[in-house]
């Protein structure tokens, strides 16, 4: 089944304008944006929509307290979306919507969508490193930092992670039933997925925990790179929002990370650089602690060199 | 809850007078100048409720969205904003969420004779 990852998530919130607010800061761009609705887009089109809580129109969250109302994943062709209704009308309920795309739930109450994915294509450099050696260089009098004031922007909606009850029910309807692949595992806690149409390290990981936490612990947006994603985490960290953990970069994945509190009642995170995988990749398996889930984690150091009323250990003193 | 001293000791922390925070708003405190707000404050029917900037839940996770920011829209529930526990604002207790049932921990307040809000270290 080529599924090709994530196309929107769609909360209800109770407080929309500050939920735009907070959704602009990050870096995506607002489309069709009222008092009750807004639509929040990355590059390439992939979104988070959010709606007023008691918007009729807004599928359940699967427990009371969890904002996230339905994920909606893209897939390339019609034949996919044919495939992924007949399979899941054999034990389930699914409904097609009039824009085309199917909707359904899955195994851990959480309304999934399916439709044609509509990403646009664009093209635009990442980060490049120039190493000595090196057979890719950033043209000659290019910047790696960002400039201040340079314009940086979410590329494209990259995974979410979800608290589920039963984690072995939940990593088999996805396995199983999506086609979806484990890329790497959690000891006792869950699976990294990757659907059959990416070759992302995961657009889903699943974590099992009590019933009481049932919802999402995070959602993350792909950055172009490290220093664009960790520059864009300090504009976010000025403009007042609140900084969770990071940034650093996890182990499984690669990917450079930054959590941040919001309004959705979860975290939200930057991503940057993720691994890729094809079918040939041999799922690893790692207990879960701090150290096994960053291997570095960045500070700030606002004093750094002995000088005028700084200490002669700087920040250490 | 706050309470009424004529004169407070020197070492207590001063954070802004008891008025600036208006009913059902809160506010953060770097009360201890670590570049990260220690505690809150919030007004709820009347009265002020302080409380450490830390949820059950994780040991130690600052709360707010933004700064200042650690209500729901309707002002009647403290928002851990990590993974969304509700508290009350008056009792601290925890009524929806991944740590329902457990308490914010309390913060002492004092309001002096001319209105400022102080807390104890
Ligand atoms: S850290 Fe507060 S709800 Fe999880
Ligand atoms: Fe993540």
């Amino acid at each position: 089944m080529k599924i090709v990852g994530l196309e929107s998530l769609i909360f209800g919130v109770d407080d929309v304008r500050g939920a735009a607010r907070f959704l602009v800061d990050y870096g995506l761009t607002p489309v069709d944006v009222s008092d009750r609705r807004g639509r929040f887009e990355a590059i390439d089109g992939t979104a988070v929509v959010i709606a007023r809580q008691d918007d009729p129109a807004l599928p359940p969250g699967p427990v009371p307290g969890c904002r996230l109302r339905k994920t909606v994943m893209g897939v390339a062709d019609d034949a996919t979306l044919g495939a992924i209704a007949a399979e899941l009308r054999r034990d389930r309920e699914v409904r097609r919507l009039p824009d085309g795309s199917i909707e359904s739930i899955d195994d851990s109450g959480f309304v999934i969508g399916f439709q044609l994915a509509a990403r646009r294509p664009f093209v635009l450099a990442g980060e490049i490193s120039n190493a000595p050696g090196g057979v890719v260089f950033r043209p000659i009098n290019s910047l790696g930092v960002p400039p201040p004031g340079s314009v940086i922007r979410p590329r494209s909606l990259s995974h979410v992670v979800y608290f589920v009850p039963d984690v072995v029910k939940a990593e088999a309807f996805y396995v199983n039933r999506l086609g979806f692949r484990c890329t790497d595992r959690f000891t006792g806690t869950g699976p990294f997925l990757q659907p059959g149409g990416s070759l992302d390290h995961h657009t889903h990981f699943l974590i099992g925990a009590p019933p009481h936490m049932h919802g999402v612990e995070h959602f993350t947006f792909h950055f172009g790179g490290p220093s664009e994603m960790i520059t864009n985490g300090y504009r976010f960290v000025e403009k007042g929002y609140q900084a969770f953990w990071g940034p650093g970069r996890h182990i499984l994945g690669s990917n450079w990370f930054w959590y941040f509190n919001s309004p959705f009642g979860c975290h939200i995170e930057m991503d940057a650089d993720m691994d890729q995988h094809d079918a040939s990749w041999q799922p690893r398996e790692a207990t879960v602690s701090a150290d096994n889930s960053q291997t570095f984690l960045l500070k700030m150091r606002k004093k750094w060199y002995p000088g005028p009323g700084i200490p002669e250990n700087g920040d250490y003193a | 809850m706050a309470t009424t001293r004529e004169a407070v000791p020197a070492s207590w922390v001063h954070l802004c007078r008891a008025d600036e925070i208006g009913e059902a708003q809160s506010r953060g405190f770097d009360a201890d100048a670590e570049g990260q707000d220690s505690l809150f404050v919030v007004r709820w029917q009347g009265r002020l409720h302080g409380w450490r900037n830390a949820c059950p839940h994780i040991g130690g996770a600052p709360m707010a969205w933004r700064r200042d920011a650690y209500l729901n829209a309707e002002g009647t529930r403290i928002v851990c904003h990590a993974h969304g526990a509700e508290f009350m604002p008056d009792t601290g207790l925890c009524v929806q969420g991944p740590c329902r049932g457990e308490r914010l921990s309390r913060i002492e307040l004092v309001v002096d004779t001319d209105g400022e809000l102080f807390v104890k270290s």
